[in-house]
């Protein structure tokens, strides 16, 4: 797969094994501008894969290309690309002003544009005042934000977030979250991020790619995943085997809801059979609305 | 006078990427300031200032009690009296240069990995072995930065305390360059040796510690066998004395035995065994440490 220029990363029948265990099998898929969900278990092959377009592993067969280019026969590609990891990667005793400006450095900007880019980065991150501060004195909030600072200050044009919510509290997942929107939508910068909450892939992402045992199960739209799962959602307060015995013999189909049921239907029609059948069964109707089913569902089935 | 602060937004950057050389530059800068506590709290400034003071404080008592002698007992008494000199000095001075290197070097290597920061430089547009290579380089200089100073201080002090400096300038200016190359061999041993150690842990304690203690052990005990064995099997245990084999080749490029080396059976050796061996104690670690960062690994 030859990437065309809206393709940032293209992998194409890559397979990667250690040993015994196949961590990827076969796998081929495009992620285009945008802000890109990658899910999966722990074991799927996520951190393979990310390991695999950073250019820290060599893939057993296949390719794997960032912005055109492997970045582990070409390490130049890695100074447009960013990197935020999971796990802690940040030192104490330097101020995050200071810690910018190295990670610019290294990324390869001359001195005077990399304390510039810092500086920028940590303000449009909420972190301007705290800068000259060493940042082992910062909260695990800030300490994120940093983290994805370090990915974006060398302006990359695709940068990797893995799991950039762990370990937050509400509303600090909620200004990270915020954020990578920021990071695609006013900085332009395509964002890949990992994660296993799905509410947080859902509220952020554009699309998702799904990995199970090494293999892609599915990539695709989030909206259009949720669109597809669209099911109504209906509670009464009596006669509820009633009414649902009611839906299927109309060819609905029924499926308990904790205190109520949700139904799926072939299409609006199901609106028609859920009021001959509320009459039918004599059940009192408390509520009844649409429902969009969330990626947790999507994923479940997807992986079973 | 009133001003509007205007938020412009998210500017890209649009200016030249340096690539690999920037990079190798920035780490052997941060290198520099990591090991001489520069830009971080007054602690970690303690100790890498402290050994240098020392270091320091050694020559400048030399220096002053050479000025001494021939103020007292006239010009040329310091020569006349075999007091300690550049020669001397790296013998002397060696096993605090090597505490120096044990308690230093790891700040280099152990603080990366121990704080993930290694996972950082992973993902820059370099490789492990420009990562090293650029560590190396920057304890190499301040190595070197702690074993010139104390030299250039020595000269300057024993040109002037000495009653003619312009001739002892003159009788004695190839001390410099003997003095500069002996201090690159010794700063390198040590600097090497030290980051090999710190490859190893990633706690810095421990890479001190066990520096510290090999180089201790390595004298009594080569000293002690050395002596008992006596003949060619002597000499070449001599030469595991760990602290004495950068001291070999400062007598070689000086062309006398300095005080710490003149009971060591090692001197006996032909001078290029001597420096033989010390490349060997170099480069062999060298590479073992190039080997372990080549990957950059955690």
């Amino acid at each position: 797969m030859r990437p065309t220029p809206a393709t940032l990363v293209a992998v194409e029948r890559l397979t990667k094994r250690y040993r015994s265990i196949v961590a990827l099998d076969d796998v081929t898929l495009s992620i285009t501008d945008g802000i890109t969900g990658l899910l999966g278990e722990n074991g799927a092959g996520k951190s393979t894969l990310i390991k695999i377009l950073l250019g820290l592993v060599r893939p057993t067969s296949g390719s794997a290309t960032v912005l055109g280019e492997s970045a582990f026969e070409n390490v130049h590609v890695r100074g447009r690309i960013g990197y935020m990891p999971e796990h802690d990667c940040l030192p104490g005793a330097v101020s995050a002003a200071e810690f910018l400006t190295h990670m610019a450095e290294v990324s390869g900007l001359p001195p005077s544009a990399a304390r510039t880019r810092a500086a920028d980065t940590l303000r449009h991150a909420g972190l301007f005042e705290e800068r000259y501060r060493a940042i082992g004195g910062y909260s695990t909030g800030m300490k994120q934000r940093v983290k994805l600072c370090q990915s974006l200050v060398h302006d990359p044009s695709f940068v990797f977030l893995d799991e950039p919510t762990a370990g937050l509290d509400p509303s600090g997942r909620e200004e990270m979250l915020d954020l990578i929107r920021k990071t695609h939508r006013e900085f332009g910068i395509s964002v890949l991020f990992s994660s296993h909450l799905m509410a947080d892939v859902e509220r952020t992402c554009d699309r998702i790619v799904v990995l199970q045992g090494g293999h892609l199960v599915h990539a695709g739209d989030v909206a259009q995943f949720t669109k597809e799962t669209e099911t109504v959602f209906i509670e009464v307060d009596s006669n509820r085997e009633a009414l649902a015995a009611a839906l299927e013999r109309r060819g609905v189909r029924v499926t308990a809801d904790g205190a109520g049921m949700t139904i799926q239907g072939p299409d609006e029609s199901v609106y028609d059979h859920v009021r001959d059948a509320l009459v039918e069964s004599g059940a009192a109707l408390r509520r009844m609305a649409p429902r969009r089913r969330e990626l947790t569902e999507l994923f479940e089935r997807e992986v079973a | 006078m009133t001003g509007t602060v205007f938020d412009i937004g998210y500017q890209h950057y649009t200016g030249p990427r340096e690539g690999r050389g920037r990079s190798r530059r920035a780490v052997f800068t941060d290198g520099i300031r990591t090991a001489l506590g520069l830009g971080r709290g007054g602690r970690a400034k303690i100790l890498p200032w402290l050994f240098i003071g020392v270091l320091s404080a050694i020559a400048l008592v030399m220096a002053l009690v050479a000025g001494a002698a021939n103020s007292f007992a006239g010009p040329g008494s310091a020569e006349k009296m075999n007091l300690p000199s550049h020669s001397d000095y790296n013998g002397i001075a060696s096993i605090i240069m090597f505490v120096f290197a044990a308690v230093v070097g790891p700040e280099l290597l152990c603080p990366d990995r121990r704080q993930g920061v290694i996972h950082l430089y992973r993902v820059r547009p370099f490789t492990g072995t420009d990562y090293i290579a650029a560590r190396w380089a920057a304890f190499l200089a301040v190595t070197t930065l702690a074993v010139w100073l104390p030299q250039v201080i020595l000269f300057l002090g024993l040109s002037m305390g000495d009653p003619a400096p312009m001739e002892y300038l003159r009788t004695h200016w190839l001390d410099i360059p003997k003095f500069l190359v002996a201090g690159i061999a010794m700063a390198a041993y040590a600097a090497t040796l030290g980051l090999l150690t710190a490859s190893f842990t990633t706690r810095r304690a421990y890479a001190s510690v066990f520096l510290v203690g090999l180089f201790v052990i390595s004298v009594p005990f080569t000293v002690g066998v050395a002596e008992e064995t006596g003949g060619k099997l002597g000499e070449w245990i001599s030469m595991f004395n760990l602290t004495n084999i950068p001291v070999h080749v400062n007598d070689i490029i000086f062309g006398e035995v300095s005080e710490v080396t003149e009971d060591a059976p090692a001197r006996n050796l032909p001078p290029w065994v001597r420096v033989a061996w010390y490349f060997a104690w170099t480069i062999i670690p060298g590479t073992v440490l190039w080997a372990r960062y080549r990957r950059l690994a955690p």
